[in-house]
């Protein structure tokens, strides 16, 4: 087959268009690459600052991560000046929210209970589902409980948590989840914190070869 | 057209939402807050800038039968660029505005500027053009998302209008709202537009009347 002109010109101007694209984009990746990840490590850094104990480390260079591929789960630890693990947290996925997931951050204690969570994403409806990030009082509730002290439902399906006044799937996902982010802790409590003590072990004997 | 006359026509007359009904799509998505609105719309204009930029810039060099890709490949990879600078430097509107963003490739009222006239006409109009269109449609995000963040939270750019006391009206910020809202918005503009040219036709006619007047009283 033999290409005409006219066939010939497309090609070129597509690629020409093409390749022009393909400058403009890597030039703004080159320049957004690290302001992106600044930025996300900013975020993340002031949420954990909300579901964290108080500490004199840096979480999110202590971190740790258990499992692989899609079932990782990175967690962050929060130690006193002492070195004493004070709390540590990560972030759960509630995949039954109102409108897609709900990602939480779940802090908890070694005591097993809950110390603060935040929802770091979701699509919730706003004005209806979206108080489990506007309403205070309600993410209060989860202070302090761990798995026996309360029902981990919400009122309507016999537990002890609100639901919200037009809303119940997204707090009932949330519980749900923090509930299994408990469930999740209680299991892998010796892992975790063997994980924890050796990496700080590396930690120092790097320092010492330094 | 002159530069004023292409600005009324993109901002006003052509206005994407209130007279061409274009681009619903981020209209009824992200209009739940007047501030939303904004950068939903900052953000397309900047888009529609640089897509009638490069379309006005290459005009004449692309052969007809693939203008359609060649533009669309302009316009995604602008997109692009204004999504990773938002999520860079704008991280938190980013997150809420996020599906949207990557979105503006589909709105059809830029692609229908680089067609329309970005295609046809030199850089500089091409500029203005992106300039009235984009903020025309700014303006008529932060319009429907003022009117629904007022009904709906009882605030304005988040700060509080109505007190403490004002029962939020959820159906405003639902979906529905969107389509309420906008509906009383267009019939408000309908009505100014009608006064308007009602008033041109009544000047014209006032004027006729007065050349036309001597001869009646005579003929009386």
């Amino acid at each position: 087959m033999k290409l005409d002109k006219d066939q010939i010109r497309m090609v070129i101007a597509l690629f020409v268009v093409a390749s022009i694209a393909a400058v403009l984009l890597a030039t703004t990746d080159i320049i957004t690459r690290e302001p992106i990840a600044a930025a996300q490590k900013a975020a993340l850094h002031q949420a954990l600052q909300q579901v964290l104990p108080e500490h004199s480390n840096d979480p999110q260079n202590d971190k740790i991560t258990l499992g692989q591929d899609d079932a990782a789960v990175v967690i962050y630890p929060a130690k006193d000046a002492a070195g004493h693990i004070a709390g540590m947290a990560w972030e759960v996925v509630a995949p039954d929210g109102y409108s897609g997931s709900v990602r939480i951050l779940v802090g908890v204690r070694p005591d097993d209970s809950v110390f603060a969570i935040r929802v770091t994403q979701h699509q919730e409806t706003p004005g209806l589902g979206d108080g489990i990030v506007k309403n205070d009082g309600w993410l209060a509730d989860f202070v302090g409980q761990n798995l026996s002290s309360k029902q981990w439902k919400v009122k309507k399906d016999g537990g002890d948590f609100d639901q919200f006044t037009g809303a119940t799937i997204t707090p009932r996902a949330v519980v749900k989840a923090v509930k299994g982010a408990l469930e999740f802790f209680k299991q892998q409590k010796t892992v975790i914190f063997a994980r924890l003590t050796t990496a700080e072990a590396d930690h120092k004997t790097g320092g010492a070869h330094e | 057209m002159n530069k004023s006359e292409i600005f009324a026509d993109g901002f006003w007359h052509n206005n994407t939402i209130f007279a061409q009904l274009l681009g619903m799509c981020p209209l009824l998505g992200v209009t739940t807050s007047a501030e939303n609105g904004f950068w939903m719309g900052a953000a397309t204009l900047l888009v529609l800038a640089g897509s009638n930029l490069v379309v006005s810039m290459v005009r004449g060099l692309i052969p007809k039968n693939v203008r359609i890709p060649a533009y669309i490949t302009i316009i995604a990879a602008f997109v692009t660029v204004v999504g990773m600078a938002m999520n860079a430097w704008m991280h938190e509107m980013y997150l809420i505005l996020g599906l949207f963003i990557p979105l503006i490739v589909v709105n059809c009222a830029i692609l229908g500027r680089a067609e329309a006239f970005a295609s046809k006409n030199s850089v500089s109009d091409a500029l203005m053009d992106a300039l009235a269109v984009g903020l025309g449609f700014t303006f008529a995000l932060v319009l429907l998302g003022g009117v629904r963040e007022l009904f709906g939270q009882g605030e304005l750019f988040g700060f509080n209008v109505f007190g403490e006391s004002y029962p939020d009206v959820l159906m405003f910020i639902l979906p529905p709202g969107a389509f309420i809202a906008l509906g009383f918005i267009l019939a408000a503009i309908n009505l100014i537009n009608r006064s308007f040219a009602r008033r041109a036709e009544a000047r014209v006619l006032a004027q006729s009347t007065a050349e036309a007047a001597p001869a009646t009283v005579e003929a009386q």
